[in-house]
């Protein structure tokens, strides 16, 4: 650079400089008073569209958590249900074997045969259960109550889970990871057609032969099917149990994953503050030594010195 | 030979004018200090031609030359040709870089990311919407919920587009405006008003060096608008010999095309060929907003690719949902009319009304290839072009800077040094006038008292 310093040089640089610095003075600021690293694309390309990746993963975890708290909520309800039917069933029980003794009469076999028809439509309110106004045992058609009272004993929900060609209703609680959450109520208390074995069938069964006075029928037939239909019961709440378990761990390892997901979000995006505020510090000190020093040398000249 | 007693008196004469010359000088050089384009000028002074004292003169009996003092030859401007080369050589560059750093400024500002407000937000919402679609799949609100998502998706994607096209069509419209050739009662845009006054300074330059003149300030105005239209695009510079030069825009692209501005006292722009790449602001705003080949352009089309593919991927799996047309994806998404006007036949599921497989496999499309991962990489792509471009233009900015300071090094005025000047040129005229008073006093001895001896 030749050895000529000319007046505008020296305004211009200090000009420059101060502009130089006052610009990276307002990024730092944004900096601090956002509290993010990456308030553009252009700050870092790379890391900002990582960032919003990220950002999706955590929104789709926080859903999953909640798809799988809805799950809960349903499993609880299943369960609920259940444990009132298995009670009800086992009273059945009872009053089945009371009525099939010998020694009762047939007026003792008629007031049992009442107790246990309030029984039955105990059963089918339980059967009924909602979770959040949904039919839980009711298969897809979650609006329509799947047993209506009286001596209708059809099924009224459909077979979604149960019969392959219709999807169970079902849950995300991870990304391809879903959770059929439903127990059609077919499957344990039947169709009512009489024939199948079933809970309802065999209860309609046990109070016809109360009521014809059927002790034969009742000590053998009629216990053995009660029996069975625990089995099948107790079966289906040990499955809902071990869906339960399945999802509480979900919700834990869901929990760790949106942490981890945060903490590397923040990691990506957020200021370090202790940094940013030194690198504030440090700017404006420069900032105003700037100033300062463009204030002396702007001033100065040679006509202050010449009489 | 005798010399005359008045000789002296010319010669001190001679130093007066010339130093008043200087200080004449010193105070343009003050007053213009802050014109733009300004170069210094200094008076060229030359000793004037010498009294030839023929043989016989001097004692060795040889003959001698007696000194006149001196004369102004010129007025000089103090200017470097080959630095002006290099400064608009590192301006048209900058412009370039600055003209296309501006315009993908405001599209990368229209995307709002990352954040609350950007598109990749609204798709998060909507992929949730379907979600809880799935949870809840016989409520109305929640059909409602994911009629209205799908909806706000569809306008984040019209109002970023409409924003990056509008960007788009003001740097098209400001490259038009710049280059708009002079017509009938227009004096045309930028270009043409400085080609035409380009050529009207050539005429007067061209006359005034014919007489053998140095129009210094009308050269400064000269180079100072060439200067700026380096700015606008890469020039040549020819001179023609006569004082005028001829000039045009350089293709940057296909070496040596050339696209004359002015030539002589000629205006020759007629406005911008169809396709070029002149560099420089026109060059830059080309490069950002042509509407076939610029970067926004090319955003645009990824805006519209990626809703065209949220249509696709989404109606794959849903059935008819969104609908697009007539016009770009970006700017017409939409769910269909049916479904806006009675969400509740949005249908969660294949089977009866609680079920849930089609809202389940929707929402599963999260973070699909086509969609979100294709508008983060058009984030990124976007954030590296907009980085790239702020990082050249504050490097040419630099070195613009450097070479203009080289520039101001030579042709720039110091005040300190036109104070020093200003001391020296008046001691110079005291001097001056001191050996003038000097030559009286010495007359007045031979007028006034030479012959009165005994008075």
């Amino acid at each position: 650079m030749a050895g000529r310093i000319t007046t505008s040089m020296v305004q211009r640089n200090i000009l420059r400089d101060l502009n130089s610095i006052s610009d990276k003075l307002t990024k730092t600021q944004l900096k601090a008073s956002s509290n993010k690293e990456i308030t553009r694309p252009s700050d870092d390309p790379f890391n900002a569209a990582r960032a919003m990746a990220l950002r999706s993963d955590m929104e789709a975890t926080i859903q999953h958590q909640r798809n799988a708290e809805d799950a809960v909520g349903w499993q609880e309800a299943t369960e609920q249900a259940l444990g009132n039917i298995t009670e009800s069933l086992q009273r059945a029980r009872d009053l089945v074997t009371q009525g099939g003794s010998d020694g009762a009469d047939q007026t003792s076999r008629e007031s049992i045969a009442a107790e246990l028809k309030q029984v039955l439509e105990g059963i089918k309110q339980s059967a009924n259960a909602t979770y959040r106004g949904a039919h839980v045992f009711a298969g897809a058609k979650t609006s329509t109550a799947p047993y209506v009272p009286g001596a209708d004993d059809t099924f009224h929900g459909d077979r979604a889970g149960l019969d392959p060609a219709i999807p169970p209703l079902v849950r995300e609680i991870g990304p391809g990871v879903s959770v059929a959450i439903n127990v059609v109520g077919e499957e344990m208390l039947g169709n009512g057609d009489g024939t199948d074995g079933k809970l309802l069938s065999v209860l309609r069964d046990a109070i016809d032969h109360l009521e014809s006075g059927d002790g034969n029928a009742l000590r053998t037939d009629d216990l053995r099917g009660l029996d069975a239909n625990l089995e099948t019961i107790l079966e289906i709440r040990a499955r809902n149990g071990a869906r339960s378990n399945r999802l509480d761990s979900a919700i834990d390892r869901l929990g760790q994953v949106e942490d981890s997901t945060r903490a590397q979000l923040s990691g990506v995006e957020d200021a370090d503050i202790a940094k940013t505020l030194i690198e504030l510090n440090s700017q404006s000190a420069a900032y105003q030594a700037a100033l300062r020093s463009g204030a002396s040398i702007v001033q100065s000249s040679l006509m202050d010195f010449l009489r | 030979m005798a010399i005359s007693s008045f000789y002296g008196l010319q010669t001190s004469l001679r130093g007066l004018l010339a130093q008043q010359r200087l200080i004449d000088t010193t105070g343009h050089n003050i007053a213009n200090a802050n014109t733009a384009g300004y170069s210094r000028q200094e008076a060229v002074l030359q000793a004037s031609p010498a009294l030839v004292i023929p043989a016989g003169g001097v004692a060795s009996g040889a003959s001698a030359q007696l000194g006149s003092g001196v004369d102004v030859q010129s007025f000089r401007r103090v200017r470097d040709g080959f630095v002006d080369l290099q400064f608009r050589a590192q301006n048209t560059a900058m412009n370039e870089w600055t003209a296309q750093s501006e315009a993908l400024d405001r599209a990368e500002l229209a995307l709002a990311e990352p954040g609350e407000n950007g598109i990749n937000n609204e798709l998060t919402k909507f992929w949730k919407s379907w979600a809880d679609l799935a949870s809840s799949a016989t409520e109305p609100a929640a059909k409602q919920a994911v009629i209205e998502q799908a909806q706000s998706l569809a306008g984040a994607f019209g109002t970023v587009r409409a924003q990056i096209e509008l960007s788009q069509q003001q740097s098209y419209a400001e490259y038009q405006d710049l280059t708009r050739p002079a017509g009938p009662g227009d004096p045309g845009g930028e270009v043409a008003q400085i080609s035409s006054e380009l050529a009207a300074l050539n005429d007067t330059i061209r006359r005034y060096v014919q007489v053998g003149d140095q129009p210094n300030d009308l050269l400064d105005r000269r180079d100072l608008l060439v200067d700026k239209l380096s700015g606008y695009g890469q020039v040549s510079v020819t001179h023609s010999g006569n004082g005028s030069i001829d000039v045009s825009f350089v293709d940057t692209a296909t070496s040596g095309t050339t696209y004359p501005v002015v030539a002589g006292s000629e205006s020759k722009w007629t406005g911008p060929p169809t396709s070029w790449s002149p560099g420089g602001r026109l060059g830059g705003l080309l490069k950002a907003a042509d509407p076939t080949t610029g970067s926004l352009r090319g955003y645009l089309d990824d805006i519209d690719g990626i809703a065209a593919s949220i249509k696709t991927v989404v109606n794959a799996t849903y059935g008819t949902f969104f609908e697009t047309g007539p016009g770009p994806a970006g700017a017409t998404l939409r769910v269909t009319q049916d479904l806006l006007d009675d969400p509740r036949q949005l249908d969660p599921g294949t089977g009866n009304e609680g079920s849930n497989d089609i809202a389940m496999a929707v929402a599963a499309l999260r973070d699909h290839p086509d969609i979100d991962r294709a508008y983060r990489s058009f984030v990124a792509k976007v954030g590296a072009q907009v980085a790239s471009a702020n990082r050249q233009s504050e490097n040419q900015q630099v070195l613009t800077d450097a070479v203009d300071n080289r520039r101001q090094s030579v042709a720039g005025v110091s005040l300190d040094e036109e104070m020093t000047n200003l001391v020296r040129f008046q001691r110079g005229y005291q001097a001056s006038a001191r050996a003038m008073s000097t030559m009286d006093e010495m007359l007045d001895v031979l007028i006034n008292r030479t012959g009165r001896v005994g008075l």
